[in-house]
């Protein structure tokens, strides 16, 4: 490199706040200001941008200030240094929107395929054991937090497994993968909960006795619940909306990043919502094939939902109440439940 | 340098803090880094925040000289490894096993403070200000007390509380009221844990000979505590009151109609989402400005004072959240670069010394980068 022009800069040598005015020039890859001769190597050159004031910064502490952006500029491009790639890259509209468009297709293709192609992986992989000790911790907790011991009979608790157990063999009889190990608890709960059923990792399963109370003439309709429980256990959606609620956190926060963490938690809402409503579809096709082919009508679902909605009013069947909950519409879940075989 | 009016006192002037990012060119700079840091897996990262400062610092300049930023950006990659596995593991662990998690979360509590300092200690050992390295000199020990009224009472609740019970049999309402409980508790001694947290961050400021110190009433942040209080409850019940017209637009354009039961469905996500819109919106950078407003007006150090009179940080946040929920994220670096505006260029420095003169105490050099990345997965601030 030959020598270059001069340029006036500020220097400071990290021991004084006194600014020195120094000419700084470049020669045969070394600095040269005031005294000083420095190779390139220890100077942290600025980047290229509009705005912002031109610092270099000198191994050792000391800092070069230049207050002329522009003929900081015209220098650089005299002395024949060249931006870096990313510097190129941030300083063009073209390729900075290139780039966020890109980063919009890799979010949208991760989302479609990527992330349920993961999950499902994963949960291939963990072990049913460590999904059973999952379950078990869970469910001691809720029970603690939310649940009191059933006041149900033992014999009526046994009873209804033994209608399940029944079920599930003959859709296993009829050659469908149903779920090998499976336990089903009775509890009595508040009103928050109410008539519901849920389903845990590794198996667990649990109904309430709101639920069996609001039901017990319609015994096709709680095979039916259970069946969609048991279509969860089958599919290991628990483990899959932790895996996919994790990754979603973890994208949300690339994207909004440093501006507010409060910000944050709505996509991920909004994200493991819409995939959990394609769990709730999944598991009402399976139940109303283990229904089906385990000799219980899944049409008396109709049954649940009209109760249903006689006690709570008809507050899920507003279109945004669909869009935030995590069951799909009760109208369509009807017709579904109620459709006939082809 | 330039020419600054002086008054009465010959030897004091104002060191005036302008900031020159620009919104537009940050957003090229947070594209290009979001597509390297996908493209890496996250491993870009810590070199996509060390751009990040040193273009906020090449734009902050206080009388009339940017700030410069002497981090190294492999330094910052092994902070960011030992502390991402951390969270990963953490993260696994609270999706997988509550117990786990818990045990996990003490953990955290237990090493935080030491990680809060030490961002700390990076962050302003990095930073200088006309060749003089900043440095943050706050002991170990302090660290732990600023945060004991946070950690305190929450150990006792965990602790001494049986599990399920309550004033009721209900398991379910019992423990409602402890989450209640914790909740009241926290809020109640937010401002205390405010007090000794900006206490001790405000006491261990240093550059050259300067250090600040800081003479702040616990009373005066309670009071700040009671007016966003005060203005709470006025959200609670403007966005009750500005929930009707809202749901009521919302029913319209789903149906067409004007149908009062489904109004009602609406009514309640509608006043959930405006009083989130307005407390984590609204309500915390109030409380936000009026603290940095009394913190910074009651710092000084030998030859310097600060004053900051921070006003408009609320609606300017209103503002930034509406557009980033409307551009889908697209908008949030403008906001990033207008709010850093606001808060640095409130805060006045006026100065009875020349800093030219100033000698460097020390070269205080920071090489563990872990803490920094701390601050940062938390969302901390160091303060200014």
């Amino acid at each position: 490199m030959s020598a270059s022009t001069a340029l006036s800069a500020h220097w400071f040598d990290g021991q004084q706040g006194l600014a020195r005015p120094v000419e700084v020039s470049l020669q045969d890859g070394h600095l040269y200001f005031g005294d000083q001769r420095l190779p390139l190597e220890r100077v942290h050159w600025p980047e290229r941008l509009q705005h912002g004031r031109r610092l270099m910064v000198l191994q050792g502490g000391g800092v070069l200030s230049f207050p002329d952006a522009a003929a900081f500029d015209a220098w650089a491009d005299a002395t024949g240094h060249q931006p870096g790639l990313i510097e190129r890259w941030q300083l063009s509209w073209q390729l900075a929107l290139m780039a966020l468009a890109f980063v919009a297709a890799l979010f949208a293709a991760g989302w479609r395929w990527g992330l349920p192609a993961l999950s499902d992986r994963l949960v291939e992989r963990i072990p049913p054991s460590a999904e059973q000790q999952i379950g078990d911790q869970v469910m001691a907790l809720v029970d603690k937090q939310w649940l009191r011991p059933s006041q149900l009979s033992v014999a009526e608790q046994q009873a209804w497994r033994k209608r399940f157990a029944r079920m599930l063999d003959k859709a296993r009889a009829s050659g469908m993968a149903v779920p090998e190990d499976w336990q089903l608890h009775f509890r009595r709960t508040t009103a928050v909960m109410g008539p519901n059923a849920f389903a845990l990792p590794g198996g667990q399963m649990c109904v309430t006795d709101e639920l069996i109370e609001l039901l017990k003439d319609e015994p096709d309709a709680v095979l039916t619940i259970l069946a969609h429980e048991a279509g969860h256990v089958q599919h290991r959606h628990g483990m899959r909306t932790a895996i996919r609620a994790s990754v979603a956190a973890a994208a949300a926060a690339v994207w909004l990043g440093d501006y507010s963490s409060f910000l944050n938690g709505l996509p991920v809402l909004l994200a493991t919502n819409g995939y959990r409503r394609d769990h709730e579809r999944e598991a009402d096709a399976f139940a109303r094939e283990v229904a089906r082919r385990g000799g219980v009508d899944p049409a008396r679902m109709a049954v649940f939902f009209e109760r249903i909605r006689r006690q709570y009013g008809d507050r899920a069947e507003s279109p945004l109440a669909i869009s935030f909950s995590s069951h799909p519409a009760d109208t369509e879940r009807v017709k579904f439940f109620s459709e006939r075989e082809n | 340098m330039p020419e600054l009016p002086l008054p009465a006192e010959p030897t004091s002037r104002t060191l005036e803090i302008r900031f020159t990012g620009s919104g537009s060119e940050y957003f090229r700079i947070w594209a290009v880094n979001l597509l390297l840091i996908l493209l890496t897996c996250g491993l870009y990262l810590p070199f996509a925040k060390m751009r990040r400062i040193r273009y906020v610092y090449a734009n902050t300049l206080i009388d009339g000289e940017a700030l410069a930023f002497h981090g190294d950006g492999w330094k910052m990659f092994r902070g960011f490894v030992l502390l991402a596995v951390l969270m990963l593991a953490y993260t696994v662990a609270s999706e997988f096993s509550p117990a786990v998690a818990l045990a996990a979360f003490v953990v955290l509590c237990a090493v935080w403070p030491a990680l809060w300092r030490a961002s700390m200690q990076f962050r302003l050992g990095n930073t200088s200000w006309r060749g003089l390295r900043l440095s943050f000199e706050g002991s170990l020990a302090g660290a732990y007390l600023a945060h004991l009224p946070v950690y305190i009472p929450m150990t006792l609740l965990t602790a001494l509380v049986p599990a399920g019970q309550g004033p009721t049999g209900d398991p379910g309402v019992n423990s409602r009221f402890w989450f209640g409980v914790s909740l009241a508790l926290l809020c109640l001694m937010a401002p205390w844990s405010t007090a000794l947290l900006k206490r001790y961050q405000h006491r261990g400021y240093r550059i050259a000979g300067e250090r600040s110190v800081i003479v702040l009433h616990t009373r005066s942040v309670y009071f700040i505590g009671f007016k966003t209080l005060m203005l709470g409850v006025a959200a609670l019940f403007l966005a009750m009151a500005a929930a009707v017209p809202l749901c009521g637009l919302l029913a319209w354009l789903q149906s067409g109609t004007v149908d009062p039961r489904a109004w009602r469905s609406y009514y309640g996500i509608a006043t959930v989402g405006l009083l989130y819109l307005l407390g984590a919106g609204g309500l915390l950078p109030y409380y936000a400005s009026r603290i940095q407003n009394l913190v910074w007006g009651n710092t000084r150090s030998a030859s310097l004072r600060f004053h900051s009179e921070l006003t408009g940080l609320t609606r300017l946040n209103l503002k930034n959240w509406l557009l980033i929920v409307l551009t889908l994220g697209l908008y949030r670096p403008f906001a990033v670069m207008v709010s850093t505006r606001l808060r640095l260029q409130a805060v006045r420095v006026e100065s009875s010394t020349d800093p030219a003169t100033w000698t460097a105490a020390r070269a205080g050099l920071h090489t563990d980068a872990s803490g920094d990345v701390a601050g940062d997965f938390f969302g901390m601030d160091v303060g200014l």
